[in-house]
């Protein structure tokens, strides 16, 4: 596998917008809400459409069943004139969208490029076009949206049901905290931390262990990030979080038990050994993880950090992953609070350059914050992984 | 007409999307659905290079790239491995309708095949608390057979009282 990769030159992130995200954008149709994002990036890094030489585009199509979605968004995009290019991963997409984008700029193609994710759930189904991306031959008839309480047993299995249960309540309720600090989130019910069993017991089952309350939200919302060269960021003084790598792992699409390492482990693994990452808890400063559910969350945390045992859980009960602790997990509150699918990955690429160009105002992590992780997630068990840095790499051939 | 400035009205498009599929199904899963419609037969793929079964069967083994691949008939009966008890009512892609609930969705290691290379299906049961990792279950055949997965109605639990590996 790709256990060396070099840049032609490296990757500043200057500029992050985001429109509102809630569960009924009825106000905007898709180019106005894409244009709220695309406008802030632009004031965010100090610059105009003009400046900018290729828009990559991205959703997932299924949802709203729109054909050219790029072409109908022009002008909300600003691609008219330009370059540009549509991708769509399922989940993943944000993140394939922002790895297009740190390419096309690593490898000299373009100076400027504007990656712009979106997603508008309330215009179709959510789980009728999940289940749609199982395998036709087989698998549709069987698939329950992104839903599945199999993790939430496995953990159940190994912890005991009240350990298990209430690390994951606590995590969904870390996360509903740092969602009320996030003036764009979606969601914040102001779930509180003595309610932890109550808050369990009475949401009503979805999957197995898997409740209403620990799934993520349905969201209409969209994410613009502005990916630009060295020799502009230096003309414009701009503030950059450096795009350091990046890491896509599949998986074989309609396995369901394969027997070997999840994707998560091993896009850690490859990224941590090419970027000397011994003790990610140690070397990373804050992680944006794509968390579709509390379950996934927590389980995930192991795969991620590359911990053993029950690590992770420790992680959640002492509050380690808050916003104040030693190793915070989604200050923006995460895909519980928000999750527009086509911009969720991508917006935790956002989420995690604000926090390295400290501008993330009030979910801002309380240190200084040289590295930043962030992950997306697709259907099939893809998984993304970006590294993000406030010291410019060194080692790019330019 | 009053002066009062009146809030602006959303107008939304309403549509609905009705799109009729024919998906090829190929050689391989071809001759799969072939086994299940006429001989009531669940046919697995065993990868001659690694020992790999594909189930369900795929042109060519993705770990070891080969297709030096034997079809070996395995099943219908089998220990069931995992499964989730689904309560929310989602909606069947293939027809439209919202599914009952609750109902249960199972990986099945079918009886021959070697490794982890679970079927997925629904499984039938009358005493969803009692399910477990290791319970026996066999597939049922509907009476009338197209050549697609609903061949198998579901797997239904064995009241044997063993359990499997």
């Amino acid at each position: 596998m790709s256990t060396s990769k070099r840049k032609h030159r490296n990757v500043g992130i200057i500029g992050c917008g985001m429109s509102v995200f809630s569960s009924h954008r009825e106000e905007v149709n898709q180019p106005e809400m894409i244009h709220e994002a695309v406008a802030e990036a632009l004031a965010d890094a100090g610059i105009t459409l003009a400046d900018v030489d290729c828009v990559v585009h991205g959703n997932m199509e299924l949802f709203e069943m729109v054909h050219q979605p790029d072409m109908w968004h022009s002008l909300g995009s600003g691609v008219v004139g330009k370059s540009g290019l549509r991708l769509t991963t399922g989940g993943t997409t944000g993140m394939t969208l922002a790895c297009a984008a740190d390419n096309l700029v690593a490898s000299g193609l373009h100076d400027v490029v504007l990656a712009i994710g979106f997603e508008k759930l309330q215009e179709g189904h959510t789980t009728g076009g999940i289940s749609n991306m199982a395998d036709p031959l087989w698998g549709r008839k069987l698939q329950a949206g992104a839903l599945t309480g199999t993790t939430a047993q496995a953990m159940i299995d190994e912890f005991g049901k009240e350990r298990a249960c209430d690390a994951a309540m606590k995590l969904r309720i870390i996360m509903d905290e740092h969602a009320a600090l996030n003036d764009k989130a979606h969601r914040s019910f102001g779930l509180e931390r003595r309610y932890i069993k109550e808050l369990t017991e009475n949401s009503p089952p979805l999957v197995g262990e898997l409740r209403m309350i620990h799934m993520c939200s349905q969201s209409d919302g969209a994410c613009a990030v502005i990916f630009a060269a060295p020799h502009k960021i230096k003309e414009w003084n701009a503030n950059p979080a450096w795009v350091v790598d990046h890491e896509t792992v599949h998986r074989e699409e309609n396995v369901v038990f394969t027997g070997t390492k999840s994707t998560h482990r091993v896009a850690s693994e490859r990224l941590f050994a090419r970027n000397g990452i011994t003790n990610p808890r140690e070397q990373l400063d804050v992680f944006e993880m794509y968390d579709p559910s509390a379950w996934w969350g927590l389980d995930w945390l192991r795969e991620f950090l590359l911990l053993e045992g029950d690590e992770h859980l420790k992680m959640v009960e002492n509050d380690e992953i808050g916003i104040q602790g030693t190793f915070p997990v989604n200050p923006s509150g995460g895909v519980m609070a928000s999750n527009p699918i086509g911009a969720t990955a991508l917006v935790r690429v956002a989420e995690a350059a604000l926090q390295v160009r400290g501008t993330a105002g009030r979910h801002q992590v309380p240190k200084e914050v040289k590295r930043a992780l962030a992950s997306g997630f697709g259907g099939t068990l893809w998984s993304v992984l970006m590294l993000l840095a406030r010291d410019e790499p060194q080692g790019a051939s330019q | 007409m009053t002066d009062t400035p009146r809030e602006q009205e959303l107008i939304v498009s309403k549509q609905i999307l009705s799109i009729e599929q024919t998906f090829s199904t190929g050689p391989i899963m071809g001759h799969f659905l072939r086994e299940l419609r006429d001989n009531q037969r669940i046919m697995a793929l065993r990868c001659r290079a690694n020992g790999r079964f594909l189930l369900p069967p795929r042109e060519v083994d993705a770990w070891s790239l080969s297709d030096d691949l034997e079809w070996i008939e395995v099943g219908p009966e089998g220990t069931l491995c995992e499964f989730d008890v689904v309560y929310y009512a989602s909606p069947d892609p293939l027809t439209g309708a919202t599914r009952n609930v609750p109902y249960v969705i199972g990986w099945v290691i079918l009886d021959g095949v070697e490794g982890l290379s679970p079927l997925w299906h629904l499984i039938h049961t009358t005493d969803i608390p009692a399910l477990r990792h290791g319970l026996r279950v066999r597939a049922v055949f509907a009476e009338t057979r197209t050549g697609a997965m609903e061949d198998i109605v579901h797997f239904e639990v064995l009241n044997t009282g063993e359990t499997g590996p």
